[in-house]
C-alpha cells in the first residue's frame, strides 16, 4: 500500500471513527543545499495559501504577474481555507502529494516542521537577507526548539495593539498620550469611561470561542515577567506567580465591570465588529482593522467609530516592558516538491521589499521585513507606526512541535477563568485561577511529554 | 443430521438432498439477488467497516504529532490509551472525560424527550381537523428543511445576552425576567444547545408520528367513545400503544443521533465549550484534531460506539416485539 494510499485511509478512517463514534517524500533532493540554481522556464509552481484580505486568488495572481514575466515560472495559486489548512498542509506533508510552497501560520511551523516534510532552507535564506533582514521575534517564528535547521521564511506580519475611540477618550477628558502608557494607566482610562460616556462599554475581548484568545491574554503575562514554558521549552510556567497575574489583570477588568462581559459570548470577528459598530470604546486587535477603515464596503463600521479609530502599543507591566503577540505568516517549502529551485525564486520574488509592501497593505498587515515594515509604518500616519512599534515589542510563543495544542489546553483554561470573573462557572477567586492555571500546565506536561516512542 | 426429503410421488423413490446440495440450489435460486446486493455490501464494508476496524486498530496506538507521519506503523500503546481514559485520573490528557460523558447524557436525554415528546404533541394538535391545517403542517416543517449549521448560527445570535431576541424578549419586552441571563456561559450553555437541537428534530418526529396517527383505524376510537372512553384514555389505551413501533424506531435513532451531535455544539460553543457544555463528540474531536491525539481520540471514539452498542442491546431487549411483523 502507497504512503498517499494509507493517508487517504487514515484520514477516511478517522473521520468515520469521529462520526460513529474516530514516508516517503517523491524526492531525493538534499535539503536546502541550492547547489545549482538553474531555473527551467515554463515550469509551473504550485503555491497554497490562504484567504489573505478581500480577493485572495486575485490579489495573488496580480501580485505574482512580474515573477512570471520576469522568469517564465508559471505560478498556480491555490487559496485553502483557514478551517482546513491544517489538515491539508499536513496531510501532504505526510503523503508527498501536495504544492512547492505553501503559507503557514506562524506558530504552526515548528509542527509543521516536525512532520519530516518540509525542507530546510538554512542554505538558501542568505538570499533573502538571513536572520538579520527580519525583527527578531518574527524570525524566531521559523525555528524549532530543540531542532537545527530553518524552516520557513516570513512573509508577511502582525502585532496585536490597542484600539480606541477617540472621541470618546475626549469626551471622557482623557489625554490618547498618557491613556495606556501601563497598566494603572489603561486601568484608570476604562474606569473614567465608564463613570464619564454612558452607552458605550469601556473594553471588549472575545472569550473561549475565539481562535486567538491566548494573543490577548499572553501579552499580560509577559508583562508581568511570566511565560508560557520553562526558558528550555521542557515545562508548562503558565502556574506560575507572574502568570496568575497577568491573567488576573485582565480578568479582574470583567470583575469590576470594566471588560464587558457579553464579549465573552462572541468569537473574534464578532467582537471586531462590536467596535466597528461603535459599541465598545476600546479594544485589542490586529493592524487588519486599521486597513478596513478606508474600506466603504466594510459596512461594519458605524461612521462615529470609522471616524475616530485611535491606535496605542500595549500597556506596560509591571515589569516596565510592554510585550504583545506577533503572528502573522510564513511561507515553507515542501520536501517532496520536484522544482525547489523555481519554488526558492518565488519565495524570494515574495520576500522583496516592495512586493511584500504592496500584498501585505492589501490585507492590512505588515511586510515581514524590518525595512519595508519600518517604511510602511512611518508613511501611513501615527496609528500604523503604533503598530510597528508593537511588532518591534513582539513576543511569539515557544517555537515547539506542540506549541498548537498547548495553545489550545491554555485557550480552555484562560475562558474558564475569563468566565468565572464574569459569574459563570466556578466562583472567581485567587484560588479558582491558580487552580484553572494549574490544570492548563498539568496539560501542558502531558502534550509535551509526547514523544515518538 | 438432518435431510430435506423433497416432495415425491408414491410411485417414485424417495430422493434426499445433502446440505452441499441444497446450498448450490439455493444459490442458483437466489443468484441474480446475490450480484444486486453485491455492490452495497462492497460499498458498506469499504466505507464502513473497513474505516472502524482501522479506527480501532489506532486506538492501540501511541499516534501524536511525532508519530502522525508514520500512521499504521506509529508505535503501539496497547491498551495504554483506554486506562489513560478510564482509569487514570492524573493523566492529564483525560482532563473533562467524565464531565463531557455526564453533559453528553444530560444533553441526549433532554434532546430525545424533548424532540420526541413535543414532536407527539405537535402531531396530535395537527392530526385534529381544523382551518389552515395544511400550512401549519407545512409551517412545522420548516426547522427541518435548515441544515443544523444555520440552525446554530440562528441561535447563536438569539442567546446573545445584550442584543438576542430571546433576553430581549424575556427582559425587555414582557419583563418575565429582571436581569439578563448569560446563555452562551456557565451552567446555561448546555441548554442553549439543547433547545436548538429539539428545534431542529421535533418536525422530522412530528412528520413520522403524523403519519402512523393517520394510518390508525378509526372504528377502534368510535368504539372505544361508545363505551365512553374519554380523550385521555382512548390517547392512553389507544393511540400510545398502536404507535409504539414508531416510538421505538425513533428513540433508537434519536438516542444515537443526539450522542453523535457535534455541529450545533461544535458552531455554538466551538471546539471548547468548557466544563458546562463540553460533550463526548467536541472532546474527541478536540483531542484528535486540534491536540493531534489520534490515538487517544481514536480510544474514545471506540468506547463511545460501544456505549452505542450497549443502548442497541438494551433497546432491542425492550422493544423487539414491537418490531415484529405478523406474517
Amino acid at each position: 500500500m502507497t504512503i498517499k494510499l494509507k493517508v487517504a485511509l487514515a484520514a477516511l478512517v478517522v473521520g468515520v471513527l469521529v462520526l460513529v463514534g474516530c514516508g516517503g517524500d517523491g524526492s531525493d533532493d538534499s535539503g536546502g543545499a541550492a547547489a545549482t540554481n538553474q531555473i527551467k522556464k515554463g515550469t509551473t509552481v504550485k503555491l497554497w495559501i490562504m484567504p489573505n484580505g478581500p480577493d485572495p486568488q486575485a490579489d495573488m495572481e496580480k501580485a505574482l504577474q512580474p515573477f512570471t514575466e520576469k522568469t517564465g515560472i508559471k505560478v498556480d495559486v491555490e487559496v485553502v481555507d483557514w478551517g482546513v489548512q491544517l489538515d491539508r498542509i499536513r496531510n501532504a506533508a505526510v503523503s508527498g502529494e501536495g504544492p512547492d510552497v505553501t503559507q503557514a501560520g506562524t506558530t504552526q511551523v515548528p509542527f509543521f516542521a516536525a512532520l519530516g516534510g518540509f525542507e530546510d532552507l538554512s542554505k538558501r535564506v542568505g538570499d533573502v537577507g538571513g536572520k538579520g533582514a527580519y525583527p527578531e521575534g518574527v524570525w524566531n517564528t521559523t525555528q524549532v526548539v530543540g531542532q537545527d535547521g530553518t524552516w520557513a521564511v516570513p512573509w508577511f506580519t502582525e502585532a496585536r495593539v490597542i484600539y480606541y475611540r477617540k472621541d470618546v477618550l475626549e469626551k471622557a477628558g482623557i489625554d490618547p498620550a498618557t491613556a495606556f502608557t501601563d497598566w494603572d494607566a489603561f486601568r484608570s482610562t476604562l474606569e473614567t469611561i465608564k463613570q464619564q460616556v454612558p452607552g458605550v462599554s469601556p473594553f471588549g475581548s472575545p472569550g473561549k470561542k475565539a481562535f486567538d484568545l491566548v494573543h490577548h491574554v499572553m501579552p499580560f503575562v509577559w508583562d508581568a515577567g511570566g511565560a508560557e514554558l520553562s526558558d528550555d521549552a521542557k515545562k508548562s510556567t503558565i502556574n506560575s506567580t507572574e502568570a496568575q497575574e497577568g491573567v488576573t489583570f485582565m480578568a479582574d477588568l470583567i470583575k469590576d465591570g470594566l471588560y464587558d462581559s457579553s464579549e465573552l459570548e462572541r468569537d473574534g470577528t464578532q467582537v471586531e465588529n462590536q467596535f466597528k459598530g461603535g459599541k465598545l470604546a476600546t479594544w485589542m486587535g490586529g493592524p487588519w482593522v486599521l486597513g478596513s477603515v478606508k474600506r466603504a464596503d466594510d459596512e461594519n463600521w458605524v461612521p462615529a467609530a470609522r471616524k475616530n479609530v485611535g491606535v496605542a502599543p500595549m500597556p506596560k507591566g509591571p515589569t516596565g516592558e510592554a510585550f504583545t503577540f506577533v503572528g502573522g505568516s510564513n511561507l515553507m517549502m515542501y520536501k517532496s516538491s520536484k522544482h525547489k529551485n523555481e519554488a526558492w525564486e518565488l519565495i524570494k520574488f515574495l520576500s522583496q521589499d516592495q512586493v511584500q509592501t504592496d500584498y501585505a497593505s492589501i490585507q492590512g498587515m505588515f511586510p515581514a521585513r524590518v525595512e519595508p515594515q519600518q517604511a510602511y509604518g512611518e508613511s501611513e500616519g501615527a496609528d500604523f507606526k503604533a503598530v510597528f512599534e508593537g511588532i518591534q515589542q513582539g513576543r511569539t510563543y515557544a517555537p515547539v512541535p506542540q506549541w498548537a495544542q498547548i495553545e489550545n489546553a491554555y485557550k480552555g483554561r484562560f475562558g474558564n477563568i475569563l468566565d468565572s470573573a464574569a459569574g459563570k462557572g466556578e466562583s472567581y477567586s485567587p484560588e479558582t485561577v491558580q487552580k484553572e492555571l494549574d490544570e492548563a500546565a498539568k496539560e501542558a506536561d502531558g502534550l509535551l511529554a509526547q514523544s515518538a516512542g | 443430521m438432518s435431510t430435506t426429503t423433497l416432495p415425491t410421488l408414491e410411485t417414485e423413490p424417495v430422493v434426499a438432498v445433502k446440505p452441499r446440495r441444497r446450498g448450490r440450489l439455493r444459490y442458483s435460486r437466489n443468484r441474480l439477488a446475490y450480484w444486486l446486493i453485491a455492490p452495497a455490501v462492497a460499498f458498506m464494508v469499504l466505507v464502513h467497516v473497513v474505516p472502524m476496524a482501522g479506527g480501532v486498530w489506532l486506538s492501540f496506538k501511541n499516534l501524536n504529532t511525532f508519530t502522525f507521519a508514520q500512521l499504521w506503523g506509529a508505535p503501539g500503546a496497547g491498551l495504554a490509551n483506554y486506562k489513560a481514559i478510564l482509569f487514570d485520573a492524573g493523566n492529564p490528557l483525560r482532563s473533562g472525560f467524565l464531565g463531557a460523558v455526564q453533559n453528553t447524557a444530560v444533553y441526549t436525554f433532554w434532546t430525545v424527550a424533548g424532540t420526541l415528546g413535543g414532536g407527539l404533541a405537535v402531531a396530535l394538535l395537527l392530526n385534529r381537523p381544523m382551518r389552515g391545517q395544511k400550512v401549519a403542517r407545512t409551517l412545522m416543517l420548516t426547522p427541518w428543511i435548515v441544515p443544523s449549521f444555520v440552525v446554530a448560527v440562528l441561535w447563536q445570535f438569539m442567546w446573545q445576552s445584550d442584543v438576542g431576541v430571546i433576553n430581549k424578549f424575556l427582559v425587555d419586552w414582557t419583563g418575565l425576567l429582571g436581569e439578563r441571563p448569560v446563555w452562551l456561559l456557565g451552567g446555561n450553555s448546555l441548554w442553549a444547545i439543547i433547545i436548538p437541537s429539539i428545534w431542529r428534530g421535533l418536525p422530522f418526529c412530528m412528520l413520522i408520528f403524523l403519519a402512523g396517527l393517520q394510518s390508525l383505524p378509526r372504528d377502534l376510537y368510535e368504539a372505544a367513545e361508545l363505551d365512553g372512553a374519554g380523550p385521555w384514555q382512548r390517547f392512553r389505551y389507544i393511540t400510545l400503544p398502536l404507535l409504539r413501533p414508531l416510538i421505538a424506531v425513533q428513540l433508537l435513532f434519536g438516542v444515537i443521533y443526539a450522542t453523535y451531535q457535534f455541529a450545533i455544539p461544535n458552531v455554538m460553543l466551538g471546539t471548547n465549550p468548557g466544563p458546562d457544555a463540553d460533550l463526548m463528540m467536541t472532546l474527541i474531536v478536540r483531542q484528535s484534531f486540534s491536540n493531534n491525539l489520534f490515538g487517544f481520540g481514536a480510544a474514545a471514539s471506540v468506547l463511545l460506539m460501544l456505549a452505542m452498542l450497549l443502548w442497541v442491546a438494551v433497546w432491542w431487549r425492550a422493544f423487539r416485539r414491537d418490531l415484529e411483523v405478523p406474517v
